[in-house]
């Protein structure tokens, strides 16, 4: 068959154009604009002055910390417990169906809806959390005022968030896994545990690495939930690299923040291109 | 004999465990929403005292019935965002999956930036400006399905992969022509995906917040997040009100969620799998 | 413009915003600014339909600006659509973008002082000095507070207020405490209160800008121990860490850590409202906008006094904050009837509408203009005696363009315990440095 003449490149356009004009072009533009220096005065050629600024920039040791342990954090729980979840809701239980939407639902509620309600329930004195602590004797900590433990309850609630997303990709991949493969493995007598280990977790692997990428950039750019339950605080222990953006061009640092857009772009980039192209040449061996 | 009670016990385990940990915090909203103002903050799970009904109302008249003019936009922006990507990143997809040269890989390695990036804000803006789209529903949609694309040409080309070429070259023999082809014979095939794409896209574009901010700004404007934002402003002591405005809003994603559930896991079938 | 007034203002503020000084305050006001000759006669009130945005922020009553809308409608035909915007960060993010896009409303209400110069706004809104009757209307200390490189560009959108210790006067009577005249007083006060098992100070970490305030607010203390610091912080002369009076201000952030409430970092400001009215912790360091909200709230607020945040050396002055103010959008397509509104905005009809509607805060800045007597106890009683013996200065941000952008997470961080007051002054100073630089000063760059 004609490849070329079938599969038109005309078809791919439409999308390109858009993609390229309000996604791609802008970026291009900011490239350009993190080498400026903007005041008052005008605008001058600034070359990596603010990528100096940047990264001199006392919450940036923080910041970068912050992003990374998020990142990994919310990724590997959201592979781990939406893989488990995954093969618990397509096993043999009645209430499946129920249970895989009850999983998703989190997803349909808005970003800011869910930091309103966690703040809510995390509340130190009065939130829920604390209070059925209470019941069993145990003093509930400050979840999103204590220092240590605030991003970790941000990250807690992510994973709340999106772990039904992850679930319903690794259901999808399970799925579609051919049951003869069980088949034979139980005509060998072969464990359920086994089964899980040698059929399931490796031909469901494909999921797992869309899992993977997905959490992980989702996790690096996170923004929102972060900012609506602790605003990067108390003082800066919860800032992640796209709140302190965020903070420098709320200040009208907008070559700074540039700057700061571009630094991230190029921390996800270095991270997670490798770690594709590692997952995906995995897949085809 | 002995597998149905390890499944009964894993039904009971899991009806227990969802419950703890995915059905209190929407009871928590859901009966705070209905109770006075100081019951409310109390932030109890216990049975209002008295049922307010009144704060529903109450959230949808704050400042002038914003919220009419809010869902209308939201409802609006969804709408042609989502139909603007199943259109283009189902072309795209199709083809993407179907060819394999040179172009293709670097148009892959295209939706594998666009996945990962951040949007520049500022540029953006200008650039709207520029082409007089700035402040209007038409570039705020085109912002929307810009940012959009990646991942759902991803799920298409992912779904492509598991729909025989056969079927396509049948169709070739019988001299149909391609864009026929591709609309009378790939597209309905790519049904469940397309539900899954409904799904995920429309609860991402509803429930955006920062880029209708910046994009899309106007009071005749306002988005739902918008309105929410606004009202944890005003009345970040009153939680009864703020969880009937949560609510609220999160009823039409509900209602496309109940709609679309069903094809959800079928789709994401091979879609989210099969890079 | 700036730099000279920062000399001046100490003496001017004394007597110009004394509440029972502000019919005097005119002839001041003309003595000291020389170019606003004997009051200009108000306006001729034309009535001609017209309709104007407005972009208030959601942190501010509006209860008095919308009675104010009203009545311009009634009386110029001018129908206002307010647009509300969120407050903190995402707001001046908001405010910026919405500038920077050339899609400001026609009116924006935003701070003055040196947020104001941080905005560049002789890109974006009206010079209003050529119009007689505002530049008449307005007293001269907040005059030059929207005053940017000679450019007069707002007019008062509330009254304005200071930044001060408010207390639970049930309490104090209760325990037999007396208003602290110094730092250290204070400290024994709250450590009688926390002994006694009451909540000494209220924190209201949860909304963070309200932190600023115990260190902001200590700024008349410290202009009066070291007058010249904030020229010389504009001038790069001087820094927070370097200079032990400022240190002081952040050690006070610091020293309150052991006496808040134990949920202060969830505490919002709504919450710390409710709380000091009820008697649920003694004092609580906010902005007396506050008394406001309480009043709103509760119809009441007589159990609550004022005084200013003690001084840790020497006398104690009461910090001021000088009012939000409306801008007029330069390339607004009503320009016309916006500058009109404003013009109402500050005449006596449309403030006697406004103090029917809430009651102040603190003096307006309004020259002539009488305060009603009903005011809160707190501000007639307790501020008023500040204003009376000249025991006031204002805040940072009206004596200098440099304000860190970061502050509230600074005085967030320090006030919980995570950073000395060395570390939160150097901080702050690597912050004003950033924004010297963006303001364009030579000595920053």
């Amino acid at each position: 068959m004609k490849e070329k003449r079938v599969y038109n490149i005309w078809f791919v356009v439409p999308a390109l154009i858009i993609f390229g004009i309000f996604f791609l072009l802008p970026i291009l533009i900011s490239f350009v604009f993190s080498l400026m220096n903007w005041t008052f005065t005008g605008m001058s050629w600034a070359g990596l002055r603010n990528f100096k600024t940047f990264f001199s920039d006392y919450s940036m040791t923080i910041g970068i910390k912050n992003t990374l342990i998020y990142a990994a954090a919310t990724c590997i729980f959201k592979v781990v417990l939406g893989f488990l979840l995954a093969v618990f809701l397509t096993s043999g239980i009645r209430t499946k169906n129920f249970l895989r939407s009850v999983a998703f639902f989190p997803n349909i509620v808005s970003t800011i809806a869910v930091g309103i309600t966690f703040t809510a329930l995390m509340h130190p004195s009065k939130g829920l959390i604390n209070k059925a602590l209470a019941v069993i004797g145990i003093t509930g900590p400050d979840w999103l005022g204590n220092t240590h433990l605030a991003l970790g309850s941000v990250i807690f609630t992510d994973i709340w968030k999106g772990v039904g997303v992850a679930t319903i990709i690794y259901i999808a991949g399970i799925t579609s896994i051919d049951r003869s493969y069980y088949e034979a493995a139980s005509i060998d007598g072969a464990t359920s545990f086994q089964e899980l280990m040698k059929i399931t977790l490796p031909l469901c692997r494909p999921s797992m690495n869309s899992v993977i990428i997905l959490a992980l950039t989702s996790g690096m750019r996170c923004f929102d939930l972060i900012w609506t339950m602790t605003g990067g605080g108390p003082g800066f222990v919860t800032d992640v690299l796209a709140s302190i953006v965020y903070k420098k061009y709320a200040a009208g640092y907008y070559g700074l923040s540039t700057a700061g857009n571009v630094i991230m772009f190029i921390l996800i980039a270095v991270i997670a291109i490798p770690l594709q192209n590692w997952l995906q040449s995995r897949e085809e061996v | 004999m002995k597998r149905k009670v390890t499944t009964l016990i894993g039904d009971i385990l899991g009806l227990i465990g969802a419950f703890v940990i995915f059905i209190i915090p929407f009871l928590f909203m859901v009966v705070n929403s209905l109770k006075e103002r100081t019951e409310a903050n109390l932030l109890n799970i216990s049975l209002p005292s008295e049922f307010q009904w009144s704060n529903f109302v109450d959230a949808f008249s704050a400042q002038n019935y914003q919220i009419l003019t809010a869902f209308k936009n939201s409802i609006l922006l969804t709408l042609f965002s989502v139909l603007g990507l199943i259109v283009v990143g189902s072309m795209a997809g199709y083809v993407i999956q179907r060819r394999r040269d040179k172009l293709m890989g670097t148009l892959n390695a295209l939706i594998a930036i666009g996945l990962m990036i951040p949007a520049a804000v500022m540029p953006t803006i200008w650039l709207l400006q520029f082409l007089h789209l700035y402040k209007t529903m038409f570039g705020m949609v085109l912002v929307e399905i810009g940012l959009q694309i990646p991942f759902t040409t991803m799920l298409y080309r992912g779904f492509m992969a598991s729909v025989p070429r056969e079927l396509e070259e049948a169709a070739l023999i019988d001299g149909s022509s391609v864009p026929r082809l591709f609309v009378s014979i790939v597209f309905p095939l790519l049904r469940p995906v397309t539900a899954t794409i409904i799904i995920l896209n429309a609860c991402t574009i509803f429930n955006d917040f920062t880029n209708p901010l910046y994009f899309f700004p106007g009071s005749e404007n306002v988005t739902v997040q918008l309105t929410l934002y606004n009202f944890m402003g005003q009345y970040s002591s009153s939680y009864n009100l703020l969880f009937a405005d949560v609510i609220i809003i999160t009823i039409p994603m509900l209602i496309v969620f109940i709609i679309f559930n069903k094809q959800l896991v079928e789709g994401m079938t091979a879609g989210a799998v099969k890079g | 413009m700036k730099k000279q007034l920062a000399v001046l203002l100490t003496a001017a503020m004394v007597t110009s915003m004394g509440l029972s000084a502000v019919s005097v305050s005119a002839e001041d006001a003309t003595a000291s600014d020389g170019e606003a000759a004997e009051s200009v006669a108000e306006p001729e009130w034309e009535y001609e339909e017209a309709t104007i945005t407005l972009m208030i922020d959601t942190d501010m009553t509006d209860a008095g600006l919308l009675a104010v809308c009203d009545l311009a409608k009634e009386k110029l035909g001018i129908t206002v659509e307010v647009e509300y915007r969120v407050g903190g960060t995402d707001g001046d993010n908001l405010v910026k973008t919405r500038l920077a896009s050339g899609d400001m409303t026609d009116i924006c209400a935003y701070n003055s002082g040196a947020l104001l110069s941080a905005l560049n706004p002789s890109e974006y809104f009206a010079d209003l000095s050529d119009d007689e009757w505002i530049a008449s209307r307005l007293d001269a200390t907040y005059a030059s507070t929207v005053t940017v490189n000679d450019a007069l560009y707002g007019v008062p959108a509330c009254a304005s207020q200071a930044g001060a210790v408010m207390y639970n006067k049930d309490i104090y009577e209760e325990y037999g405490l007396e208003v602290p005249t110094t730092w250290d007083e204070f400290l024994e006060n709250c450590q009688v209160l926390q002994d006694a098992g009451e909540t000494a100070v209220i924190g209201s970490f949860a909304d963070s800008w309200t932190t600023q305030v115990v260190f902001l607010g200590d700024n008349a203390n410290l202009m009066a121990l070291d007058p010249d610091f904030a020229t010389n912080l504009t001038n790069g002369e001087d820094t927070y860490a370097g200079n032990e009076y400022a240190l002081a201000s952040f050690q006070k952030c610091v020293d309150l850590n052991p006496y808040y409430n134990s949920d202060y970092l969830a505490t919002s400001y709504d919450d710390a409202c409710d709380m000091i009215y009820n008697g649920d912790g003694a004092h609580w360091i906010c902005l007396t906008q506050a008394l406001s909200n309480i009043y709103e709230l509760y119809g009441d607020n007589s159990s609550i006094g004022v005084f200013a945040i003690p001084a840790t050396e020497g006398d104690t002055y009461l910090t001021t904050w000088m009012p939000t103010s409306l801008y007029l959008n330069k390339n607004s397509e009503n320009y016309d009837a916006a500058l009109r509104f404003m013009e109402f905005y500050i005449s006596d009809e449309a403030l006697d509408c406004y103090t029917e509607t809430i009651l102040p805060d603190g003096p307006y800045c309004i020259n002539g203009y009488e305060l009603p007597d009903n005011a809160y106890p707190a501000v007639a009683e307790d501020m008023q005696a500040y204003f009376d013996s000249g025991m006031t200065g204002l805040a940072m941000e009206f004596l200098t363009d440099i304000k860190g952008s970061n502050c509230m997470q600074i005085t967030q961080e320090a006030g919980s315990g995570q950073t000395t007051a060395e570390e939160a002054a150097a901080k702050y100073d690597s912050d004003c440095l950033l924004q010297a630089q963006q303001l364009g000063y030579e000595w920053a760059q």
